[in-house]
């Protein structure tokens, strides 16, 4: 199919690989560049890499090239210490022949769509890494030691591997007080809630008082991932309307179609990688130790199932076409889970930096991430929030 | 790891935590946690006043966005003893503390816990409060050892919560391990210092500093910090040491106005220095930041250098140090310290969840 041959992709879109720009999908005519590397997906999704140059390309084959780097970014591993950073060189490693799927590839198909910028790039691995240090799984202190510094920088170096498939060169700390101004933050946000009065310049200070008034929702940034409270919209009543207003102005309401059918797509090509890289670790000795191993693989075989039959985001039921407010509901649940997979993600970096991986250690937190799984991926299931049943009926507490 | 610290402390079958109503009386919300089992996360039940249980529901919710980590396993149930007037909501911190810490999350010993304190805007964490309402009602139900904490509205002046030892004001949930609110024009960090009386009086006590940007640099920087409730003599040490150290840093001069307070103002001694110029690295997002708390105990005749000298009192400041810290703190100590360190004494901390450095110089490594 030449028609449309002269309409394609410009040469200049690609011409930023190895420098703004990452990697990016090639279309039916397009060439890769000469250092860059070339990876074709077949419709299976099974990869293999080749030379760069003119593509060979099967019917229904996904091209994408990359550019190995070296890149350099600075990430701020603390939201609240925007002044200091850790500038990270990174790069994508020639392919390990021990293993059937390289990560960077995988990462590619599962997340890249037609370009991956390195400025997204970055903001991802910044917020996989922001998350890791919040929850408590990766150490940045004050006053790091060196040991401390060292310990971080092997489950660094871990986590982007495990997760993003990229092998970190060289990560340092660095004050970025010369390109980011936290003075000029702080004026923004005054800027952004009126009701902080400024401070006369002439009298002692005083710290201004915490406005009342909601800030405007362009600054609100949950941390949390947890997306409990929107069961709430199912619920009719008076709670439950403030919990839809809120959302609403947030933006999280609104039925994103393609996030949902992305966040889908994601768990159906990386759970069972996932799996098949916890079955792979080597476990220390144990009867109790194995049975809780093949207990997760089990689990995490079943949630595979219940991605892969995962009822479309707009049916209730055949001809039974779903209120928008229930859409949205599924859409956050869906987006939810994928935080729960990158999280799992993350604990498989953590068990694969030792041998044999310190199981005992993580059970609580991989039984944790399994059952925020299935919880998400049930609650996107259900075509309505169940309300809690439970004082209506039964299931009475023993009193003394 | 250190989530697997996390874990291994056992979690409280039920917490309970008070609240002085404005018509004086004391309610009790009690939490407490079940398998989930397909339910709700959060059940709240108010006899006779649905109405509350619903609202108490929607708050712990929202506050539960500020929460990094995110678990579906458990329900918690949170109940009353009695019924608020409905236009009386100072018992909404007591409900969302409550409901943390029968989650393990928050590490309070007290015998009694007391709250108070509202918020229009949960989700961002923010509290407020009428400190000197809620101080002079509830200062009948207190005693020594109990702690309250109260939504803070900058209206109390300094001498009103150093009248008992338990009380703590916060306008942020952030604040309670000392963080910077992450959506206010103002940031302030806390740190905490040991402070040694002699045996049963040792304490922690902390040192809060908040900057905020100001307009036209020029002017010495020594005017633009002021601290409230000290003496002169102690006022022109923090400034000095805060200049030296701001130096040091480099970028910290001429960019902010600084506000210091004390937990307990009446104190001597210098070795407070470190904890207040570690608050002030956090304040002006210059350091990275501590999961829980940050505990400090450190002087330095050259804060310009950025060094760091020995103090005194060390026996019973490392003993106050290891009853106190919980899980996610730092701890700082002079570098002189480490040879009398025992190893035993890093790996309780390390049980605690805490971690433990002794430095020489601040700054990395």
């Amino acid at each position: 199919m030449g028609l449309f041959k002269r309409f394609r992709k410009p040469a200049a879109e690609i011409s930023g690989l190895g420098r703004s720009l990452i990697a990016a999908r090639l279309d039916e005519a397009d060439s890769a560049p000469a250092d860059s590397t070339v990876v074709v997906f077949n419709p299976a999704g099974h990869a293999r890499r080749a030379e760069a140059g003119r593509v060979v390309r099967n019917e229904g084959d996904t091209v994408y090239c990359f550019h190995p780097g070296p890149y350099q970014v600075d990430l701020t591993p603390f939201a609240a210490a925007p002044e200091i950073g850790l500038r990270l060189r990174f790069l994508i490693d020639a392919a390990n022949p021990r293993v059937a799927q390289q990560r960077f590839d995988l990462f590619l198909f599962s997340e890249a769509e037609a370009e991956l910028s390195l400025s997204g790039f970055c903001a991802a691995v910044q917020g996989a890494l922001q998350g890791e240090l919040a929850r408590g799984a990766l150490d940045l202190p004050p006053c790091t030691s060196l040991d401390e510094w060292n310990e971080f920088r092997a489950g660094l170096n871990q986590l982007l591997y495990t997760r993003f498939g990229v092998t970190v060169d060289d990560c340092v700390p660095v004050d970025l007080g010369d390109t980011i101004d936290f003075a000029d933050i702080l004026r923004a946000r005054a800027a952004a809630s009126p009701a902080i009065a400024l401070p006369v310049a002439a009298s002692p200070v005083v710290a201004p008082p915490v406005p009342q008034v909601a800030v405007p929702p362009a600054a609100v940034t949950p941390m949390s991932a947890a997306a409990e409270s929107f069961t709430a919209v199912a619920e009719p009543s008076a709670a439950a309307i403030s919990h839809a207003s809120l959302y609403a102005a947030t933006g999280q309401a609104v039925a994103d179609v393609a996030a949902d059918a992305k966040a889908l797509r994601r768990l159906f090509l990386e759970l069972p990688v996932l799996s098949g890289a916890l079955r792979l670790l080597v476990l220390p000795d144990g009867v109790e130790i194995f049975k809780s191993h093949q207990a997760v693989l089990r689990r995490l075989s079943l949630l595979a199932l219940e991605v892969n039959t995962m009822p479309s985001l707009a049916w209730a039921a055949p001809d039974q076409p779903l209120e928008s407010a229930q859409q949205s509901r599924r859409c956050a649940h869906s987006a939810a889970a994928i935080s729960a997979l990158d999280e799992g993600w993350a604990l498989l970096s953590r068990l694969q930096l030792e041998s044999p991986a310190p199981w005992a250690g993580h059970e609580d937190d991989t039984d944790r991430i399994c059952a925020n799984l299935e919880y998400h991926l049930s609650q996107r299931r259900a075509a309505r929030a169940q309300v809690d049943t439970e004082d209506s009926q039964e299931r009475k507490e023993p009193k003394l | 790891m250190t989530i697997s610290m996390l874990t291994a402390q056992p979690l409280p079958a039920s917490a309970e935590w008070r609240c002085v109503l404005a018509d004086g009386r004391v309610l009790t919300i009690t939490a407490s946690r079940r398998p989930r089992a397909n339910r709700a996360d959060v059940k709240c039940t108010v006899p006779g006043a649905p109405a509350i249980g619903e609202k108490m529901q929607e708050v712990v919710r929202l506050a539960r966005h500020t929460e990094p980590r995110f678990d579906s396993r458990d329900q918690v149930l949170l109940s009353m003893d009695i019924v608020p007037s409905p236009a009386d909501r100072s018992w909404e911190l007591a409900a969302v503390l409550a409901d943390r810490k029968v989650r393990g999350l928050l590490p309070n010993t007290a015998p009694r816990l007391y709250a108070h304190g509202w918020s229009d805007c949960w989700h961002l964490g923010r509290v407020a409060g009428q400190p000197v309402l809620a101080i002079s009602r509830a200062s009948s139900h207190l005693s020594a050892a109990d702690v309250f904490i109260v939504g803070d509205d900058a209206s109390a002046a300094d001498a009103t919560h150093a009248s008992h030892p338990g009380i703590t004001l916060i306008q942020h949930l952030g604040a309670l391990s000392g963080h910077a609110d992450p959506s206010s024009a103002v940031s302030s960090a806390r740190a905490w210092f040991p402070l040694h009386s002699g045996g049963i009086n040792d304490s922690l006590s902390w040192v809060e500093v908040s900057v905020y940007p100001i307009d036209h640099g020029g002017t010495d920087e020594e005017d633009t910090i002021t601290a409230s409730g000290l003496d002169l003599a102690a006022l022109k040490a923090v400034r000095e040491t805060l200049c030296a150290a701001r130096h040091f840093d480099g970028k910290g001069l001429g960019r902010w106005r600084t506000v210091v307070r004390f937990g307990q103002p009446r104190f001597q001694g210098e070795s407070y220095q470190l904890a207040l110029v570690m608050a002030d690295r956090l304040a002006r997002g210059r350091d990275f930041v501590p999961r829980g708390r940050l505990i400090a105990s450190g002087c330095s005749g050259a804060w310009h250098a950025g060094r760091v000298e020995t103090v005194e009192g060390r026996e019973p400041k490392l003993e106050l140090i290891l009853k106190q810290a919980a899980s996610g703190d730092r701890i700082l100590l002079p570098q002189e310290w480490q040879a009398a360190l025992p190893d035993s004494y890093r790996a309780a901390l390390k049980a605690r969840g805490a971690s433990l450095a002794c430095i020489a110089q601040i700054g990395m490594i």
